[in-house]
């Protein structure tokens, strides 16, 4: 569970492109707060201060608004198209004991006997979807994969999650797997005798009728 | 043998400009660390396969490669010591329009040192500048 960790808002007067991005170069993010039917307010905050909380694992955040502290989740991020700088970002109102659905990394622990053994590790799912209480999001959830041999497959109903937090995912999904290694499949480099050989072009749709429409008129 | 479409509705296209940066397929999405080009242009299916085999070859069979871009575009060229005019000229190669931003390639199953050491090689085969980059923080 990530430690509480308050980030300092103010009220952002005035809407625009051209606000945001005077903001954004004074080392600031604008954002949104909304949620429990209370009124949507504008913030700006410093972006250091944001993205020091995000790496170190903060979900919920206490936002300070002079004084008066609220508690947000950070429901979501905009990046900008290079994924170098967060451009806006979205903080939800939520309370203690509320229960709220979010996406909680996979974090693989250990080495798998299978991967040694020559196997190879596939992991579909990145992210788990929990419920879970406001205040007890876990930074990410474990997955121990020591006794991983080839074939061996950890489904989401196998995994070992913290009191209180319920998966949301499908509980036969595939979390990760040791499959057999795969053969480098190389382009032959001859072609195989009585073989047709492969088209240099790909098929053009509509001509193949339009030849044999024009041979019927013929 | 290169990436290429298995059916088209035209063989040849216009050229287009590539402008702007990439708003989509600019974040890893299927392994942990991949690609990313910080140019745009054009990806020949050429360049693709040589990035995939070169990947393949550091990988010897553990990870997993994703690519992610395909060659939709087919690029034609007329012979040499053609005269002016007589049309367009014929299918030359196959490309992939790529943006700045996009990631070309993903890698996963694997440590950081590891994919960063596949990444720079497969980097050497692109014709773009490209960066390291990994999953975003889920939020």
């Amino acid at each position: 569970m990530a430690e509480s960790v308050t980030l300092k808002v103010n009220k952002r007067e005035g809407r625009g492109t051209r606000l945001a991005r005077r903001l954004r170069k004074q080392g600031h993010v604008p954002g949104v707060l909304y949620g429990h039917g209370e009124a949507t307010i504008s913030v700006v905050l410093p972006a250091d201060d944001l993205v020091k909380a995000i790496r170190h694992g903060a979900r919920v955040v206490d936002l300070d608004q002079g004084g008066a502290l609220e508690k947000a989740l950070i429901r979501d991020l905009q990046w900008d198209p290079l994924g170098h700088d967060i451009v806006h970002v979205d903080f939800a109102r939520v309370a203690a004991d509320e229960r709220i659905e979010v996406d909680v990394r996979l974090e693989l622990r250990g080495t798998a006997p299978g991967v040694t053994a020559g196997g190879r590790l596939d992991q579909p799912l990145h992210n788990l979807e929990v419920e879970c209480l406001a205040i007890s999001i876990p930074e990410s959830i474990r997955v121990n994969i020591g006794e991983l041999q080839i074939g061996s497959v950890i489904h989401v109903r196998d995994l070992k999650l913290p009191e209180g937090v319920i998966a949301r995912n499908d509980p036969d999904a595939v979390v990760v797997q040791v499959t057999e290694p795969m053969a480098d499949v190389e382009a032959p480099e001859t072609a195989l005798p009585g073989a047709e050989p492969q088209s240099a072009e790909p098929e053009v749709i509509g001509r193949q009728k339009a030849e044999k429409e024009e041979e019927a008129e013929e | 043998m290169p990436l290429m479409p298995k059916r088209v509705k035209f063989r040849k296209s216009q050229r287009g400009k590539v402008r702007g940066k990439a708003t989509r397929g600019n974040f890893v999405s299927f392994g942990e660390f991949g690609l990313q080009s910080l140019e745009g242009g054009w990806l020949s299916a050429e360049a693709i396969e040589a990035g995939r085999v070169t990947a393949t070859h550091f990988l010897r069979g553990e990870g997993r490669l994703y690519i992610r871009v395909f060659p939709h575009k087919s690029v034609t060229a007329i012979p040499a010591e053609t005269r002016m005019g007589k049309g367009k000229g014929e299918p030359e190669y196959w490309a992939a329009v790529v943006k700045a931003g996009m990631v070309l390639f993903e890698v996963g199953g694997m440590p950081e040192a590891a994919a960063r050491d596949c990444l720079a090689r497969v980097a050497y085969k692109m014709p773009f500048r490209c960066r390291l980059v990994s999953r975003r923080p889920n939020i």
